[in-house]
């Protein structure tokens, strides 16, 4: 009899160990259908939902928070998705928040994924619509994908293009198999580091001088740095503002001058007026001046007589030589 | 009309066994219950089938894994594994499986012990001191049968996906709350009642063949062993035929 109450114990553990189980399946299945806990229901209308059926996931976020419990026509253009959310969502979606279909993975079933709005708008209770916006379907994507396959067609013809051409010319080829190539870039490399040594080496010497000139070392240094100078300089300069000065002065007395003589000019007084405007004069030194060049035409033809004449021809001559010897005596 | 003889025999089991069962429907439902014998049947068929079960759902589990491990990793869907286990062992693998190895362990049982109760006259004994030998014996046993399978059933689809997630973890490191997350995040309601309802059908067949052949069992000794051999064999039979009827009537309600 104790064996027979035992019996039933162990029975009863194996019962209780399946509906257990079964409880457990039930609610692990169930959880994302959402049968055992309180809902709400969301609204979205979509133009098309590219194979959304009933039971597929609701994502906000990422995270899943209901199920599509209806997929119904609105009109010809219109789809209405009734989607069953968790009632714990109803401190988070608002009314603004986008609704759109999406694939769980890259060839997995479709979700509807619900983003944040963020304008602040109120939160969404029972029955509210939410905004949509068309997801990146599959179809779209391919079409984009067979732009991109036309450029890269595109892409390779013209690399081909310019592969030929670098194929079929000669001058690069020759330089490509120019044997002494090598060794000028090679020889060009150490010019280069010769060059580079060098304008090192000046590089130092330019950084000595300024060093040697910033402690004060040689003419530019002591120009630079001596304090004497700069008082001379000064001195100097006030010399010239004198001098500018005095010269100052004696264009305003040359200006007078010149007024005064204009003056003169204009009222005829004093002796160089006079001699201007006497016109008379003018006639007689014009006459004296013609009678100076008659005089001197006549004196030059007695001076050729008197060449000719036998007493002075001799002493001509010898004049004659002398010029010729000295003509001669910076050449030798 | 003439029948040749094993279309004849057929259709004689067949009617045969479908009297039986209204028999049953007809006592089942009427007093006086024997309810201390259901519970001893119930204990002997569930519970001391567990470890035959507990350890083919394991070893099957495990072994399910491993085996499909290869195709997957080949199409690049490792990640699938436990979701694909669920989904079959769920569906298909666990309630015929284990059913079958009920049929072999039960229904030869109650074949050979009503059958060897039949040849030895301790049935029409029974008759005669009183007692309704169809009530004591056979309500009993298939009622044990049909309720004691599901519960096997669902303890061996547990063991079977633990054995998985064993397997699953021979080769990578999953924990187990994310095993079964994946595993039931494939599992629909529509995948796993009828699972569980056909069980219970099967464990009704096991239980009304085996009562049937052992309750008629005739000629002897010899009969006896014939009696639990036809007993699994045509009680398996009808577990593949009841599964045929069940998923196309769940592919007709739209449930598949």
């Amino acid at each position: 009899m104790k064996q027979k109450a035992w019996n039933n114990i162990k029975l009863g553990v194996f019962v209780l160990a399946g509906l257990l189980l079964l409880i457990a399946g039930l609610y692990l299945i169930g959880k994302d259908t959402n049968l055992f806990s309180r809902n709400y229901i969301l609204r979205a209308q979509f133009s098309n939902v590219e194979g959304l059926v009933v039971g597929n996931n609701v994502r906000y976020s990422g995270i899943q928070v209901g199920t599509v419990k209806e997929v119904k026509f609105l009109s010809d253009t219109l789809i209405e998705v009734r989607m069953v959310v968790e009632e714990d969502m109803q401190s988070i979606i608002r009314k603004d928040d986008i609704a759109s279909v999406g694939t769980d993975g890259l060839m997995g079933n479709k979700i509807i994924n619900i983003a944040p709005g963020r304008t602040g708008a109120p939160l969404a209770v029972e029955n509210d619509l939410l905004r949509t916006e068309e997801g990146n379907s599959t179809e779209a994507m391919l079409a984009k994908l067979a732009l991109t396959n036309n450029n890269l067609l595109e892409i390779s013809n013209e690399l081909k293009k310019t592969v030929q051409n670098i194929n079929t010319s000669r001058n690069l080829w020759r330089l490509l198999n120019d044997e002494s190539l090598p060794a000028s870039v090679l020889e060009s490399l150490a010019n280069i580091r010769r060059a580079t040594e060098k304008a090192q080496a000046t590089v130092a010497d330019l950084q000595t001088i300024v060093a040697d000139v910033k402690a004060g070392k040689g003419t530019v240094g002591q120009l630079l740095r001596d304090t004497a100078m700069a008082v001379s300089l000064a001195d100097a300069v006030k010399g010239i503002r004198q001098l500018e000065n005095r010269a100052d002065t004696l264009a305003t007395q040359l200006s007078e001058l010149v007024t005064t003589l204009d003056n003169d000019l204009a009222t005829g007084k004093g002796p160089v007026p006079a001699a201007l405007h006497d016109s008379l004069m003018v006639q007689k030194v014009h006459s004296i001046l013609s009678r100076v060049d008659t005089s001197a035409a006549r004196f030059n033809e007695n001076m050729e007589a008197m060449k000719h004449n036998f007493l002075f021809r001799g002493y001509f001559k010898k004049q004659e030589k002398e010029k010729q010897k000295q003509a001669q005596a910076p050449q030798q | 009309m003439t029948l040749n003889k094993p279309w004849a025999d057929f259709l004689d089991e067949l009617g045969g066994i479908a009297r039986f069962a209204t028999r049953f429907f007809a006592q089942v439902f009427r007093p006086r219950y024997e309810g201390a014998e259901l519970l001893r049947q119930c204990f002997l068929i569930g519970n001391l089938s567990l470890p035959l079960v507990g350890l083919t759902s394991f070893i099957m589990g495990l072994v399910l894994t491993m085996q499909l491990r290869p195709s997957m990793v080949e199409y690049g869907v490792e990640s699938q594994i436990p979701a694909m286990v669920a989904i079959a062992v769920v569906r298909e693998i666990g309630p015929v499986i284990i059913a079958l190895i009920f049929a072999g362990k039960i229904g030869s049982s109650i074949g050979a012990e009503l059958g060897s109760m039949k040849v030895t006259e301790q049935i029409d004994a029974m008759e005669v001191s009183g007692t309704n030998p169809f009530k004591y014996l056979v309500v009993t046993r298939v009622l044990a049968t049909t309720l004691m399978l599901p519960v096997l059933v669902l303890i061996g689809d547990s063991i079977m996906l633990f054995g998985s997630f064993i397997g699953v973890n021979i080769y990578t490191v999953t924990s187990f709350p994310l095993y079964i997350s994946q595993a039931m995040d494939s599992l629909t309601f529509q995948e796993f009642l009828p699972a569980i309802l056909k069980t219970f059908f099967f464990g009704f067949a096991v239980g009304i063949i085996g009562c049937y052949k052992g309750f008629h069992t005739s000629r002897g000794t010899e009969g006896v062993g014939r009696a639990a051999n036809s007993a699994v064999v045509v009680s398996s039979v009808w577990i593949f035929i009841l599964d045929l009827l069940a998923v196309q009537i769940t592919d007709l309600l739209g449930y598949n």
